[in-house]
């Protein structure tokens, strides 16, 4: 725990000595600070026109019109941004021949892993920390959020944003070129996304497919081609697809387990990696 | 202390490391010698647990390095050939890390940094980024992050490289007074340095070990006195074959100006020449033992000549080169 800690916390200096951390950070408010923003404008213009209609204003809700929107953008800042928080982690290490320090204390390759991990996490906790005072601003105003679906939706945030550090991690640890890193991360992270747009339109059903697959094997023994649709597979693997049920403030053990489970298969495959690396 | 035996690495067909077995008892400075290339790092980081053998095991203080690597790297410090320093750090925040996860008591973390500051001369710098420190400034935190914890074992791979001689110097004075306490592996490709500081000498040429000695050993193989080198102020024609024609003289050869008379084992012929020289008249004004230097014995020994070296007082020509093979003590029978 004592070595995990005091490598998280060499992770954190080092971030927040460099720009790095603060180029994140402040590319991230901005943009999500400006969806806020922009979403609360158009949360007002709409209440002031219906103002005098009282069944429509009674249709607008805060938690619909602001809050929810801005936890979507965050996913899909994250996306875009955590790679770069991820890329220099074991990367770099290798790079300078740092790793053999490391290597050589008494320190097991999980907690250099871990240690990593809470490192980045630090960062991003910093990030999606001075987010809260969204919230808080329009806290006293007429437009005051319902607390509980905001809780949510920064718990599943927070749970997306942990997945997609340790997957970074874990290309980290693949290779000594941090652009290759980045760059492998990233189109992975996007790739969950995007299966999330084909899930939609891939109606046809996974026992219709292995049917096929099986030159109809599959229907003689009975198993049918009715059930889940590969659109459901597809779905239920898309990285920003968890996130939606935690934005409408419902959370639902099967995305929490989703997040946890991605969390721990990056974290161990990576210690795989670096255990083997030394292999080579 | 530490106990290396047949230890193998290859890396697909290229064998780095063939068959390599030493021990080094507590308390003595191992210098390891070999060209770049020789496999020297590659063996340290076995010792270290970063790279493991294909075959064979090391131990230190009786731990094997591949099954309890963390019982073993408690008791190591190593300094690799490239400082393994993080530039964007300050140098008294960056040991102290060290200090951290090398396991050192939370409390004797402030002592023991500010002796290895000391001891390694870098009071003056300890405020600094490591970015902006120049090479010697950084080898030396990189030896200062090896020391901090007292380890019982340090493996040190091209400590001196980058300094200037005046560093060089502190450094090997540093070095040495590791040795009793603490047991030193020292990689180098300067001979200059295993003089100074080391008890043992071991030579190692393409991954395997071309020599084991001790310092006076090694000298002794330069088989002193075997060959005089002799100068006249009027050397006359007749010199060289009135030279020959003496008792105990095997061979005479024109050399830088003089002539190198080899001398017959169990002989001493030079009384004699110095006799015939003031009887002719040729003028003798110098006459002096060829001793080879521990470079040349360290060129013949990678060269695969040393067998002719170490047969000195028996065989009759030094530089015959005989056709035994290359090994002298180790070679495996291949």
């Amino acid at each position: 725990m004592r070595n995990t800690l005091a490598i998280a916390a060499r992770e954190v200096r080092t971030y927040f000595t460099s720009p790095l951390a603060y180029v994140v950070i402040g590319v991230f408010l901005l943009l999500s600070g400006y969806i806020f923003w922009a979403s609360l404008v158009r949360f007002s213009e709409l209440c002031l026109r219906f103002a005098s209609n009282p069944y429509y204003s009674s249709q607008l809700n805060v938690n619909d019109m602001v809050v929810r929107p801005i936890f979507g953008t965050m996913g899909i800042i994250f996306l875009l941004l955590l790679p770069v928080v991820t890329m220099r982690l074991l990367a770099e290490e290798r790079r300078t021949g740092t790793a053999e320090l490391l290597f050589t204390c008494p320190v097991t390759s999980g907690q250099v892993v871990l240690g990593k991990f809470l490192g980045a996490a630090c960062l991003f906790l910093t990030m999606i920390g001075v987010t809260v005072t969204y919230p808080i601003l329009i806290m006293n105003s007429g437009a005051a959020p319902d607390m509980k679906p905001t809780l949510a939706g920064y718990f599943g945030v927070l749970l997306m944003g942990l997945s997609l550090l340790a997957l970074g991690l874990l290309f980290s640890s693949l290779t000594d070129n941090q652009v290759v890193a980045a760059v492998s991360a990233f189109g992975t992270f996007l790739f969950l996304w995007v299966i999330d747009w084909m899930a939609s339109s891939a109606t046809v059903t996974l026992g219709a497919l292995m049917s096929r697959l099986t030159l109809g094997l599959w229907e003689k023994f009975g198993l049918g081609t009715a059930g889940p649709t590969l659109g459901d597979l597809l779905g239920s693997l898309s990285i920003i697809g968890h996130l939606r049920d935690f934005q409408k403030g419902v959370i639902d053990t099967r995305d929490v387990v989703f997040y946890a489970s991605v969390i721990f298969m990056s974290l161990f495959l990576t210690q795989r990696v670096v255990e083997s690396r030394r292999w080579r | 202390m530490l106990e290396v035996s047949d230890i193998t690495k290859t890396y697909g067909a290229r064998t780095v490391v063939d068959r390599v077995s030493f021990s080094v008892p507590k308390g003595e400075i191992l210098g390891f010698l070999g060209p770049n290339g020789a496999g020297k790092t590659t063996t340290m980081r076995i010792i270290t647990g970063y790279v493991p053998p294909s075959s064979g095991s090391a131990k230190v203080a009786g731990f094997d390095v591949q099954d309890q690597p963390l019982e073993v790297k408690r008791r190591l410090g190593y300094l690799p050939e490239h400082p393994p320093l993080y530039p964007e750090m300050l140098v008294r925040p960056y040991l102290e890390f060290v200090a951290r996860i090398r396991g050192v008591p939370r409390k004797q973390i402030r002592p023991r940094v500010d002796r290895a500051i000391e001891r390694c001369g870098l009071q003056a710098v300890a405020g600094r980024l490591i970015a902006v420190l120049s090479k010697g400034f950084q080898q030396r935190v990189g030896l200062a992050q090896a020391i901090l914890h007292e380890p019982d074992l340090l493996i040190l791979d091209e400590p001196t490289v980058g300094l200037d001689p005046t560093q060089i110097r502190e450094i090997r004075s540093l070095i040495k007074s590791f040795g009793g306490d603490h047991t030193v592996i020292l990689s180098t490709h300067i001979l200059a340095e295993v003089t100074m500081t080391c008890h043992r000498v071991l030579i190692i040429n393409e991954g395997r070990i071309a020599a084991r000695d001790t310092l006076e050993g090694l000298s002794a193989r330069g088989g002193g006195g075997r060959r005089v080198l002799v100068r006249f102020a009027r050397p006359a024609d007749g010199a060289e074959a009135g030279l020959r024609a003496l008792h105990g003289v095997a061979a005479v050869e024109a050399q830088d100006g003089g002539l190198v008379v080899e001398m017959r084992s169990g002989t001493d012929p030079r009384e004699e020449i110095a006799a015939l020289a003031v009887g002719r008249g040729w003028g003798l004004v110098e006459m002096r033992p060829i001793t080879l230097s521990l470079e040349d014995i360290f060129i013949r020994i990678i060269r695969g000549e040393d067998a002719a070296v170490a047969a000195g007082p028996e065989g009759p020509a030094v530089q015959a080169g005989g056709p035994e093979g290359p090994a002298v003590e180790e070679g495996p029978a291949a």
